[in-house]
């Protein structure tokens, strides 16, 4: 029986996609994601009892800058990062990409494959671990005199879910790039976003992150008061919606430059010679 | 020295004038050879760019200068791929799958669909001796069981041209002979093997003829036997058992093509300088020697002693 045609490149998107994530699944992810959602509500629960024995308390705030600060910013990039690094240039370390490169499918395919998987499983952990710090800021009722409102879980779950596909580009770009590709993950995460964030907000660079367009996708959901939209971002004194722009197109070119590069580089670079250059 | 390559009704991979460079390292240097539908072994010292002629073959690396074909089809192309088994030098595979799931996701890749990949995974598994252990996890199976998965994802979408880079290692010796078999059996059904092996008196059972690379370069390629008889500067060492081994000696060393003689207790070794007329005056001399000799062997005639003539 001779062989049928190859897959296209579209199922080859789909069938990488479904692969990565099947082996994501095995990274131990959903454990983690467990153990996770219970210290997030843990530590949502003991920030808004703080929060709570202030004179001023304000649910609202203290769950934003909360979901901010730590989900949006912390959590799901480095384990969007993570999980991104570990589906493409872990074969890449490992050399069983040489099982994957001999098939006649598209390597760029390939690539996207792992981005959509790895975006997808982020996005819904990122999601998911919005909501949960919500209900633990939520069970401090005290905070919430007219009870609590969960659009705000629902935007920041949003969120979320859009930083997890654009750090899964970033991913997948320093993957094929680079041979230590978190160190230079924790450059651009901590590096240049931090220094980003306190250019003036007409600095052009801002659009090569992804925590401004993200920042300003955030203000445009919520829409805070002067008070929380400086705590959000403090280098911009006077919160003014008009500079708010068009955050997802900003992030939708982010996403597409960066998963323009990452495949030209995968699809492209000899990895087995690397060692020998 | 190159030996004329046997004409191939129609070359399965082809290598024309490949220079490959890493940097500044010459890996390879003018290399051309084609192997039908056959089985070609690859012979080496370490270091000397097999690996590298295989991997320019299954279009993981690109040539410097030169071209690669697989059939119709230049290396590295999606049709040059499907068209190509690889059982690569890589000790990892995807340890967390079982070795079912990961011979039908590499057949997936190839357009089967879910559950013809899986049957045919499961038939592979079963055809290379892994039936029992196919859904087992492949981070528990031994080295020789992991072989076996390589060359069932290299096998299993019957390939046109199969390149087998050190399948041997890690096998005992049941599954070496399987294997050999396993080989031997491909050009039967229409498929052409490169083979690369350490293990040179098995490689030698199972090719029909051999490529020696040296330094990045093609030493030789042709059968064994009629490589051998090119190098007339290394006389043919045979090995005599019989009776009256010394007087036996004595008539030798006389003889113009003798070049030396070595007496053992129980045999005799005979270093022939020239061939011409040696064996018709062995025989005559076998035929008529009391007592008969009961044994002459030639003990440099193999790949091993070919490949150690060459290379030193």
């Amino acid at each position: 029986m001779s062989a049928p045609r190859p897959l296209g490149f579209v199922a080859t998107v789909v069938e990488s996609a479904r692969q990565t994530a099947l082996r994501l699944r095995h990274h131990r992810v959903w454990t983690l994601v467990l153990l996770g959602a219970a210290v997030l509500y843990g530590i949502a629960w003991l920030v808004g009892y703080q929060v709570g024995r202030r004179t001023e308390a304000d649910g609202v705030s203290a769950y934003c800058n909360l979901a901010w600060w730590l989900q949006a910013t912390v959590v799901t990039p480095w384990l969007t990062l993570y999980l991104g690094v570990q589906a493409l240039h872990g074969g890449l370390e490992d050399r069983t990409f040489q099982y994957l490169f001999l098939r006649p499918v598209s390597r760029v395919a390939l690539l996207l494959g792992n981005w959509l998987a790895v975006g997808a499983v982020s996005a819904v952990v990122g999601a998911v671990g919005s909501c949960v710090l919500f209900a633990g800021m939520a069970d401090n009722r005290d905070l919430w005199p007219d009870g609590p409102d969960w659009r705000y879980a629902g935007d920041f779950a949003a969120a979320c879910a859009v930083a997890a596909f654009a750090y899964a580009a970033a991913a997948m770009a320093f993957s094929a790039y680079f041979r230590r590709p978190l160190v230079w993950a924790a450059f651009f995460v901590v590096g240049l976003q931090q220094v980003v964030a306190n250019l003036p907000i007409s600095a052009g660079l801002r659009s090569a992150t992804i925590t401004d367009p993200l920042r300003r996708f955030v203000l445009d959901r919520i829409e805070p008061n002067q008070r929380l939209a400086r705590e959000l971002w403090p280098a911009e004194l006077n919160f003014d919606p008009e500079t708010i722009g068009a955050p997802l197109q900003d992030l939708a070119w982010f996403v597409l430059v960066t998963l323009a590069l990452g495949a030209l580089v995968y699809a492209r670079t000899e990895y087995d010679a690397r060692a020998r250059d | 020295m190159s030996a004329e390559a046997p004409k191939q009704a129609a070359a399965a991979l082809r290598f024309q004038r490949v220079t490959k460079w890493y940097g500044t390292i010459v890996a390879l240097l003018d290399v051309s050879f084609d192997v039908g539908c056959e089985v070609v072994g690859l012979v080496g010292k370490n270091g000397v760019g097999k690996s590298t002629l295989m991997k320019l073959a299954a279009g993981l690396l690109q040539p410097s200068q030169g071209s690669v074909h697989i059939g119709p089809h230049a290396a590295g192309t999606a049709a040059a791929r499907a068209d190509l088994g690889f059982c690569p030098d890589v000790e990892r595979l995807y340890e967390n799958l079982t070795a079912v799931d990961f011979v039908a996701w590499m057949l997936r890749y190839h357009g089967f669909g879910r559950r013809a990949a899986r049957d045919r995974a499961a038939a592979t598994l079963q055809r290379l001796g892994l039936g029992d252990n196919m859904h087992r996890r492949i981070r528990e199976y031994s080295k020789g069981m992991r072989q076996r998965v390589r060359l069932a994802q290299a096998l299993a979408h019957e390939p046109r041209f199969v390149l087998l880079d050190e399948p041997m290692t890690g096998l005992d010796p049941v599954a070496r002979a399987e294997l050999s078999q396993t080989i031997r059996s491909l050009p039967a059904q229409g498929v052409g093997v490169l083979v690369s092996s350490h293990v040179l008196h098995e490689l030698e059972a199972v090719v029909d003829r051999v490529v020696l690379v040296h330094q990045g370069r093609l030493l030789a390629q042709g059968r064994v036997g009629e490589l051998r008889a090119q190098l007339p500067s290394q006389p043919h060492r045979l090995r005599i058992v019989g009776p009256r081994l010394r007087e036996l000696a004595a008539v030798l060393v006389g003889w113009p093509q003798v070049a030396q003689v070595r007496v053992h207790d129980d045999a005799i070794e005979v270093s022939v300088a020239g061939e011409a007329g040696f064996y018709e005056a062995l025989t005559r001399l076998g035929a008529g020697w009391d007592g008969g000799m009961h044994e002459v062997v030639p003990l440099d005639d193999d790949l091993a002693s070919l490949f150690g003539y060459l290379v030193g």
